[in-house]
């Protein structure tokens, strides 16, 4: 090949190489493909979230299980159950009411189980009756919910309490101020009871109280609503936020010599007098344990 | 340089070219891992407006049901509930999920955003 032909080859193959380049800078850089019929597997996690968000609220609407699972088959997720009920955990974790967290926390638990479930339903809190004077308080929790009674009755001189909590004074006085009757009221879905009280001696769950909530299928039970009483204060969680430890799984961290009162508002079953049992390490040294409370729908 | 020479660089530029716009457009095109709800596919945008109009159905929340639909473009609500009305009318949904379409675009013609009813 002469000078003369290796220089227009190479002039060629130059030529056609800038062609290419430009060809490609202009078709992914100046003109790229324009999505106009995306899947929704290909959208912004955001608006993932937001698409889960609705066809949660489809499903409270419609109770159509397998179209929700359809749907959220088109996300992409390896775990739709898992997404939805990290999700739901996301929404409380910055703020937002569990009101908007409930209808993805009701859909993972109805998918986890294969059937659907009851809605979550609060129900009327239980009512304490002894012959001295009856004090009674309202309250609405929130304006889709049915109005919520409390009613208690007490001692006039006793502290005014709901529940029987851990009082300021040492415990030897307490016992000026008799105990409530607990009369559980029916609430509209079956009461969950406490099947089992586990005290648990390892030092890494220290002063945990855990929960375990199961419907009478043994399936755990999401977004059910815990309260936990004392005598300094009050808290409030919801099993299914630790979907890593199960959706019927919820936890609180107890003070040591500190009774607790526990409610399941799902269902109005009541606990009282729960504290962190005494444990002892191989040294012989007491520490407090945690408890593992177990309950279940008949 | 000949004329020859400068028509046979043109060619193979024009060539290069050619492939280039075939290779990023076709072969291998500019893959979007992030896309918004506007540009989903007609039959998801109708799913979407229906599983709106669901929720509504049981909430009666315009509200939220217009924020949820904003998702899927600019146009005014009604315009892509009306959209998903004529998509699900030929596209054989049932009759209730085209009676909560029309609820919802009932509601979505009749929506004023709380910002315009106090200014």
């Amino acid at each position: 090949m002469n000078q003369l032909t290796r220089n227009s080859v190479l002039q060629f193959t130059l030529a056609l190489l800038i062609g290419f380049g430009l060809g490609l800078a202009y078709s992914w850089l100046l003109s790229p493909v324009t999505y106009v019929d995306a899947h929704p597997a290909l959208l912004r996690a955001d608006f993932k979230d937001q698409y889960r968000i609705i066809i949660a609220a489809s499903y409270a609407a419609n109770k159509d299980l397998p179209r929700a699972q359809a749907r959220l088959n088109l996300l992409g997720d390896v775990d739709p159950v898992s997404e939805l009920s990290a999700q739901a955990q996301r929404m409380l974790a910055t703020g937002e009411t569990f009101e908007k967290a409930r209808p993805l926390a009701q859909l993972a638990t109805d998918l986890q189980q294969g059937y659907v479930g009851e809605p979550f339903t609060p129900t009327p809190f239980p009512t304490f009756n002894t012959p001295n004077a009856q004090f009674t308080s309202a309250s609405t929790e929130t304006e889709t919910q049915p109005e919520i009674s409390e009613e208690a009755t007490f001692t006039p001189a006793a502290p005014t309490v709901f529940f029987e909590q851990t009082p300021l004074i040492p415990l030897a006085q307490e016992t000026l101020t008799p105990r409530p009757t607990f009369t559980p009221t029916a609430g509209p879905g079956d009461p969950f009871a406490l099947v089992s009280q586990e005290t648990i001696c390892d030092p890494g769950m220290s002063k945990v109280m855990q929960f375990m909530l199961l419907d009478s299928r043994h399936d755990q039970i999401a977004g059910a609503e815990i309260v936990v009483t004392w005598n300094q204060g009050e808290d409030r969680f919801f099993t299914g936020l630790k979907p890593e430890l199960g959706n019927g799984y919820a936890d609180f961290t107890m003070e040591a010599d500190t009774v607790y009162n526990i409610r399941v508002v799902t269902g109005g079953a009541f606990v009282p007098d729960v504290r962190a049992p005494v444990c002892t390490d191989p040294n012989g040294v007491n520490f407090p344990g945690g408890i593992l409370l177990t309950f279940q729908q008949p | 340089m000949s004329s020859s020479k400068i028509i046979t660089v043109v060619i193979a530029l024009a060539i290069g070219i050619a492939f280039g716009l075939v290779y990023g457009w076709v072969i291998e095109p500019v893959e979007y891992t992030d896309v918004t709800p506007d540009v989903l596919r007609a039959d998801y945008r109708a799913d979407y407006v229906l599983m709106t109009a669901e929720a509504y159905q049981t909430d009666f929340d315009a509200d939220a049901a217009a924020r949820r639909i904003a998702q899927l473009g600019s146009q005014p609500p009604a315009e892509i509930v009306s959209s998903a009305l004529t998509y699900a009318n030929l596209n054989g949904f049932t009759q209730d999920e085209i009676h909560a379409l029309q609820t919802l675009l009932t509601a979505m013609q009749t929506y004023q955003p709380e910002d315009n009813l106090n200014p």
